[in-house]
């Protein structure tokens, strides 16, 4: 993704293609669907084993996050995920374990790291609930003080992967501020309710806090305090995020190209129209434009650069409403094949609109540069 | 000049590693500097052919720059026969980091960005003990003499005519256009068909033409903004010597691709030699002007507004961050030069959505004012904000896809069709 990856980063790149095409191509999530089945365990675990998770796990945790590139590199694994439409839990499990290894206790990461590096342990975040900043503001969950601990209460709405977690990370705003709890998913009062979601690889749910106990070795970091963290976990999640979708989009071109080279109509190849042509330059100028602010959002969100915050929603609008746009319009190029089941194309277009609201829709991210602007 | 303000600017040098011969040039240019070239104006342009004065001033610089032994602006490393000072690179980079606080010569880029490299790279001797070194003592501005009526991006298409009499001089008969500063050129690039039996690239061949002469008429065009900046020639008859050929006959073409390539390279490394570009920020920085408008109009708060405000800087960075991207790639090699052209597309297409929303935040504020004249620039970049000069949008489109992408050409006649055969905007009427 990034023009500049260094030799590590290339390796990295490298083995996790070779790894995915070899364990989970595209046809993996299609007999997936076919099956009802969410996800792949093994894969997922042979993945962990690349490393996908142990990126932000300290060593002593059972991680190598002192030899890698953190976000960074989490998102050179997201890109080719993407490229597949990976359908395991990658983001989410990501998010959780960042936020343990940024504000855990040394009880808290000795406790929850060392499974979830090694992909034994999965992960979702609760953030947020419907209604237009959904993806970006907390609110949807209250904390108080309820004896030695706390008591939650509210609802969280498209939770990626949250019938498959062990833990959830619960982020709850209230007038005293930001307060954050690691709590197990099966904890009484919890209830968790599918959501009819589009891209056929990704789970959202509904998850409803009744009066939940969440003891006080539950709470990450300090009561009402959690904003700076949880900045940075957003941050975290939307550069890995649009760095999925460039991989998504990127397959998606490639394929296109091959199509548009290689299909005859009126006795040339479509790709020799200017009809089509214009278009494609257009794409891969806002696909270049998608690569540049995904890899830079990494790379500013890794070094906590000043203008880290700004960066992810920058390339959060570009990357989800660009490929939303040039995916539907390779499938318009693909002619009426594109609009069959048997088809790819529909499985990264799925992935691609599903992206574009995800973690904030793009006019959650423009009133949220406003805000960073002081405007 | 007393009191020169720039003299006093204290100028971020390579002094350290002067060798004894340089740092002798160095204190001499900072001394002549001082007392003889004026001030830089941090508003005032590279160059305006809208601006009689600013070109008169230019030209005088470049003479006083030749005069004083400097070699002209960008002669310092052209070989001394051709007017220049024969000297290497750090010697030039030298003068210009002298030079940073002042005024050079930027009316000259069309002579010393195009037209010089084209006669060292293709011209006779003559030719270039003549034009180079005209250019440096100052005596020449140069203009290019490509699009024509007919059209501009189908360059090899031109119709202007050129016949060898009797007398062994070339006879010129046509119409250029959109010539830059034309009005204020002493000499021109002209290309001209020589032989319209052969293919279009084939028959094509450059001439240097002078442009006071009785058969050359330069009008400028008034543009939609108002100004004039470009002009129509009308040659009736132009005599050009065949000492002034430039490159061979029918050999056109190779010497055009020169002069595209010189004028691609010359905006890729900035088109006003020596003039510092702004610091830019490592950091994406919102502009404040999209918020100082909503402000001003009392729709901070209007949430239309606030996201076509967010839209706007997300606009802004990614054209920026593309540039960047393409052009760490293109230094790299993992981008071939075609990728070039991403960032000129891009660039243009968010310049054309950016002036939508801009106008749709300041809404009929944007056409009309009561108490600011600036205000209708905002509605003004609205008619005026397209991709024409240097390549139209559709040009530049074509080339990311077929030189970049790879994809297959467009249809047309067989490559080798005698230019006479093709249809044009006549042929195709009569048709």
């Amino acid at each position: 993704m990034d023009i500049e990856l260094n030799e590590d980063q290339t390796m990295l790149q490298d083995m996790t293609r070779r790894f995915l095409e070899d364990r989970s191509p595209i046809g993996a999530l299609r007999k997936q669907v076919n099956a009802s089945e969410s996800f792949d365990r093994d894969v997922w675990k042979e993945g962990a084993e690349l490393g996908w998770i142990a990126l932000f796990v300290p060593e002593e945790n059972g991680g190598i996050a002192e030899s890698a590139g953190g976000v960074e590199d989490a998102a050179i694994v997201a890109e080719e995920l993407g490229r597949v439409v990976f359908s395991g839990p990658f983001i989410s499990t990501c998010a959780v374990t960042f936020a343990i290894a940024q504000s855990g206790s040394a009880e808290q990461r000795e406790a929850h790291l060392p499974g979830l590096a090694a992909g034994e342990t999965l992960g979702a975040w609760c953030l947020s609930g419907r209604g237009p900043m959904a993806g970006i503001d907390a609110g949807a969950i209250t904390a108080k003080a309820s004896g030695n601990g706390f008591e939650l209460n509210g609802s969280a709405a498209f939770v990626q992967d949250a019938a498959d977690a062990d833990l959830l990370l619960v982020t709850a705003a209230d007038g005293d501020g930001i307060s954050q709890f690691v709590i197990p998913s099966d904890s009484a009062g919890v209830s968790i309710e599918a959501m009819e979601a589009l891209d056929l690889g990704r789970r959202l749910y509904v998850v409803k806090f009744d009066s939940v106990k969440a003891e006080a070795d539950a709470l990450l970091g300090e009561a009402g305090k959690a904003q700076d963290a949880l900045e940075k976990q957003l941050q975290t999640v939307l550069a890995l995020q649009c760095a999925e979708t460039v991989g998504v989009t990127d397959r998606t071109f490639e394929f296109t190209l091959e199509w548009v080279n290689d299909r005859y109509a009126f006795g040339r190849p479509i790709g020799s129209y200017q009809g089509l042509k214009h278009r494609l330059a257009r794409h891969c100028g806002h696909l270049e434009g998608a690569k540049a602010a995904a890899s830079y959002a990494a790379r500013a969100v890794r070094n906590d650069a000043p203008d880290a915050a700004i960066a992810v929603s920058v390339a959060k609008s570009h990357c989800g409403r660009m490929s939303t746009e040039i995916i539907r319009d390779c499938l318009q190029m693909h002619g009426g094949i594109g609009l069959t089941w048997e088809h790819d194309i529909h499985l990264y277009l799925r992935r691609a609109v599903s992206n574009e609201q995800l973690w904030g829709s793009p006019a959650a991210h423009h009133e949220r540069l406003c805000q960073l602007a002081g405007v | 000049m007393q009191n020169n303000p720039a003299a006093e600017i204290v100028v971020k040098t390579t002094e350290d590693q002067d060798t004894d011969e340089v740092r002798a040039f160095r204190l001499r240019a900072r001394e002549w500097m001082k007392d003889n070239l004026p001030p830089r104006l941090p508003h005032e342009a590279g160059n305006d052919f809208d601006d009689a004065k600013l070109v008169e001033r230019d030209r005088e610089i470049q003479k006083k720059l030749h005069a004083a032994g400097f070699g002209g602006h960008q002669g310092i490393t052209v070989p001394v026969e051709y007017g220049g000072l024969g000297l290497d690179q750090r010697f030039e980079d030298v003068f210009l980091e002298e030079a940073s606080p002042y005024r050079l010569p930027w009316s000259y880029g069309n002579a010393t960005n195009i037209a010089m490299p084209c006669i060292l790279g293709h011209g006779t001797e003559e030719q270039k003990k003549k034009y180079v070194r005209k250019i440096l003592d100052g005596t020449h501005l140069w203009a290019q003499l490509l699009s024509e009526p007919s059209g501009g991006s189908d360059l090899a298409g031109v119709l202007t005519r050129a016949e060898q009499r009797e007398d062994g001089n070339w006879y010129l008969n046509g119409s250029k256009v959109w010539t830059t500063g034309g009005h204020h050129c002493d000499m021109g690039l002209c290309l001209a068909r020589t032989d319209p039996t052969v293919r279009k690239h084939a028959g094509l061949t450059m001439f240097l033409v002078d442009f006071h002469q009785p058969g050359m008429t330069v009008n400028p065009i008034k543009l939609v903004m108002g100004g004039s900046e470009f002009c129509q020639e009308f040659l009736d008859d132009v005599v050009v010597p065949d000492a002034d050929r430039l490159g061979e006959v029918n050999g056109g073409w190779k010497v055009a691709q020169t002069q595209l390539a010189s004028e691609r390279k010359g905006m890729a490394r900035g088109w006003h030699v020596g003039m510092h570009r702004a610091e830019t920020s490592p950091y994406i920085e919102p502009n404040a002007r999209y918020g100082k408008i909503a402000k001003k109009l009392g729709t901070e708060n209007d949430s239309y507004t606030r996201a076509m405000i967010g839209e706007l800087i997300v606009y802004d960075a990614v054209s920026d961050l593309i540039g960047k991207r393409i052009n760490t790639g293109l230094r790299s090699g993992k981008f071939h030069g075609e990728a070039g052209a991403i960032p000129s597309l891009m660039s243009s297409v968010f310049d054309i959505d950016r002036t939508k929303l801009v106008s749709a935040i300041c809404g009929p504020e944007a056409i009309a004012s009561v108490d600011e004249k600036s205000a209708n620039g905002v509605g003004m970049s609205r008619v005026s904000t397209h991709r024409i000069g240097g390549g139209t949008l559709e040009t530049q489109m074509n080339l990311v896809a077929e030189r970049h992408l790879g994809l297959p050409r467009e249809l047309g006649p067989a490559p080798d069709t005698p230019f006479n055969e093709l249809r044009s905007n006549k042929t195709a009427k009569i048709a």
